[in-house]
């Protein structure tokens, strides 16, 4: 008979990894589109849980350290010649293993969703799990250890409450503080696109959790007042060591993104079109839908020839993409299931705009460029509400000034509203004014 | 997990299992057990003693709980100082608390498996050794049945079962009869006497007839000192009408701790 076996049944470890794991996947599957993106949304996602799982495992394993004194056995026990060490062994191991197995149990859930769609899988995304679960096993032992020092009834919720108060006050602070940094659940809310976590911040957060798991092993088997004091020193050594190989430089630490994400995967043939890496799964629907866009821009002189996925990544504010006029730029958006979302968007959205990106240098007139675009789609203008994803409210005077606009347009002849049209993009690239070009 | 040789675990031959000279032993502040000598061998001894006489300071100082404030203690020739390694000796004791803590959660053969391993048993001998065990104190019906669902009685057997689960050659038992019916009673001492054939079995109860039915050789405490040392049958003799008791040997128990406190008072 397995002593192993005999703690994983009647300890607290599979209570605490089946609640775990059904927290952790119910979160998950209650918001997928949080994740469907691919394997590092799964991953930052997941490690967000933590802010539930990790005063979870900690307050289990609290349960759990005060399980001897519950039942008094210390006395007992002490009569055998298995030393303290070794008698812990068996219940660290089937508390670290269930709750840490749970950990990642519930990213294999969240896998087996998007397996067929995420294209991209960072090699970092491995660290940041296995770590993400070493410190569900951390907190545990900690717990473990808490327990045992400090063996009453009240201690288990109490320290899950302070757990999720802890982590909580973490990912509210600025990403760089090293609090934050050194917290279980960094890398959480909000997420922006391509973003990663620097290796040496998923290190120095191994060797945090490292040192909190060995103190909370020296609390479990220690008895002495002074080696339970002395039990603080790991902790203290693993927070110095952690601090020490965290970066400094602010971009490395509050909007960290991952290049390799956001290289564009683009199409053998012409017209050009490319989506980053980490959406290349959607290529191959987008592409004809941004061809046909680009073919109803095709009807204006030097028209664009390319569409591309817009790459930045909207975590830092000075980050803008150097201006290209053959080049179309949208926002690829990815459903539930890891495919193309709003794919009636795409056409609209590339032509709108009469492809010129919007940089927000320079003032635009939506109602003419609307107008211009809808007559280009041959359609009357609509609002984009229900059109453009995200888009809540409109000033209904913009869509009836559109209609108007159109209508004038409409009555002219085809290669004069074409004409106009053209000068409208133009002088959207020379960046002036294009209020009355359509209606002069 | 480190694997016990046969060597560590063969029986050694001591010429006591139990020996104490001039043994002091705290509870708390208060010297409980004060200026004891004793030296115990293989057989059944049941110790006696009026509450407050130091029986479970002294259970807990040969079960290596309490460490001595003063004089000699050897366990199967291991002394217990502090300073010494009991592993060797802790591997052949058996213990039963007066107060038995145990798991609630787990079975009865997971617990007295359990209590094996910490005993350090060979994991091959495991469950072999805890079935036959949970056989002595006749619980193989209960063997799979969770602790917190058994009675008073049953509880006690389960805690005899994983202090006799080694094959202890010292066997410290304190109360081990609380709890249990006549008939259990009686199933105990045929397996304290089947017991103490090869090994050292002391027993701390009030019970003085579990004691003379029971036992091979008495030993009477009071004050935290030894009393007396004989067999029952000395017991026995030393009663008579004059003194407490509804039995021989309860007037010969009273008639001798009588005696002890007249001799301290002068």
């Amino acid at each position: 008979m397995s002593i192993l076996r005999i703690e994983l049944r009647r300890s607290a470890a599979i209570g605490a990894a089946v609640l775990a794991l059904v927290v952790g996947v119910a979160a998950l599957y209650l918001a997928p589109g949080r994740w469907s993106q691919g394997w590092m949304s799964l991953t930052l996602t997941t490690k967000e849980y933590l802010l539930l799982l990790w005063p979870l495992a900690l307050a289990a394993g609290a349960w759990q350290g005060r399980r001897e004194h519950r039942a008094r056995v210390g006395e007992l026990f002490d009569t055998t010649p298995r030393s303290p060490v070794r008698r812990m062994l068996p219940v660290l191991v089937a508390m670290g293993a269930a709750v840490g197995l749970a950990y990642l149990l519930v990213v294999v859930a969240g896998g087996l969703r998007i397996a067929s769609t995420a294209a991209y899988f960072p090699p970092d995304v491995v660290a940041i799990v296995l770590v993400g679960a070493f410190s569900l096993s951390a907190a545990a032992w900690l717990g473990l250890g808490l327990g045992r020092l400090l063996p009453a009834l009240v201690t288990a919720p109490a320290l899950a409450v302070a757990g999720v108060l802890l982590v909580f006050f973490t990912t509210i602070m600025r990403p760089d503080w090293l609090g934050a940094v050194l917290s279980p659940a960094y890398g959480s809310n909000p997420f922006y696109p391509f973003q990663t976590i620097d290796p040496r911040v998923t290190g120095a957060l191994a060797i945090w959790m490292g040192a909190l798991a060995f103190t909370g092993v020296l609390l479990l088997v220690t008895r002495s007042p002074y080696a339970r004091v002395a039990a603080v020193l790991p902790a203290l050594l693993g927070l110095g060591a952690g601090a020490a190989i965290v970066p400094r430089d602010e971009a490395t630490l509050i909007a960290p993104v991952d290049p390799v994400a956001r290289e564009l995967v683009c199409t053998d043939d012409a017209p050009t079109v490319c989506v980053t890496r980490v959406n290349a799964n959607v290529l191959e629907t987008l592409t004809p839908l941004a061809r046909e866009g680009l073919a109803v821009l095709a009807k204006l002189p030097d028209a664009p020839t390319q569409v591309h996925e817009d790459r930045r990544s909207f975590a830092l504010p000075d980050e803008m993409p150097a201006g290209n006029d053959d080049i179309i730029t949208i926002t690829v958006r990815i459903d539930d299931r890891g495919g193309l979302a709003h794919p009636a968007s795409v056409v609209p959205e590339i032509v709108l705009s009469l492809g010129v990106d919007f940089t927000g240098e320079c003032q635009r007139n939506g109602a003419v460029e609307r107008a211009a675009a809808y007559y280009l789609l041959g359609r009357e203008p609509v609002s984009d509400v229900g059109v453009v994803p995200g888009m809540i409210s409109e000033d209904p005077l913009l869509n009836a000034e559109a209609v108007t606009l159109w209508r004038g347009l409409r009555e002219l002849p085809s290669s004069e509203a074409t004409a106009r049209i053209a000068a409208v993009r133009a002088a959207i690239l020379a960046c002036r004014d294009t209020t009355g070009m359509l209606s002069r | 997990m480190r694997a016990v040789s046969t060597a560590e675990t063969a029986t050694t031959i001591h010429p006591w299992a139990i020996h104490a000279e001039a043994l002091q032993v705290r509870a708390g502040r208060h010297l409980a057990v004060d200026g004891l000598d004793l030296s115990l061998g293989t057989g059944v001894h049941g110790l006696l003693g009026p509450n407050g006489a130091g029986k479970t300071t002294l259970m807990r100082a040969l079960a290596t709980v309490l460490k001595p404030a003063g004089g000699r203690l050897t366990l199967l020739g291991s002394p217990v100082d502090g300073r010494t390694d009991l592993r060797t000796a802790r591997r052949a004791l058996g213990y039963l608390p007066q107060h038995f803590g145990y798991y609630p959660r787990f079975t009865v053969r997971e617990f007295v498996a359990y209590l094996a391993w910490l005993k350090e048993m060979p994991k091959a001998a495991i469950p072999a050794a805890t079935q036959r065990a949970i056989d002595r104190v006749g619980l193989s019906a209960k063997a799979d049945a969770r602790l917190k669902t058994l009675s008073g009685g049953m509880l006690r057997r389960a805690g005899v079962a994983q202090a006799i689960v080694n094959d202890p050659q010292v066997l410290l038992m304190d109360e081990p009869t609380v709890g249990l019916d006549p008939e259990q009673r009686l199933d105990l001492r045929e397996l304290l006497r089947d017991l103490g054939t090869d090994a050292c079995v002391l027993v701390s109860t009030h019970l003085v007839e579990d004691v003379v039915a029971a036992c091979t050789e008495v030993v009477l405490v009071n004050e935290g000192r030894l009393v007396w040392q004989g067999s029952p049958a000395a017991l026995v003799a030393h009663g008579d009408d004059g003194h407490a008791g509804d039995s021989p040997a309860e007037r010969g128990y009273s008639a001798l701790l009588h005696r002890h406190r007249a001799e301290a008072a002068r």
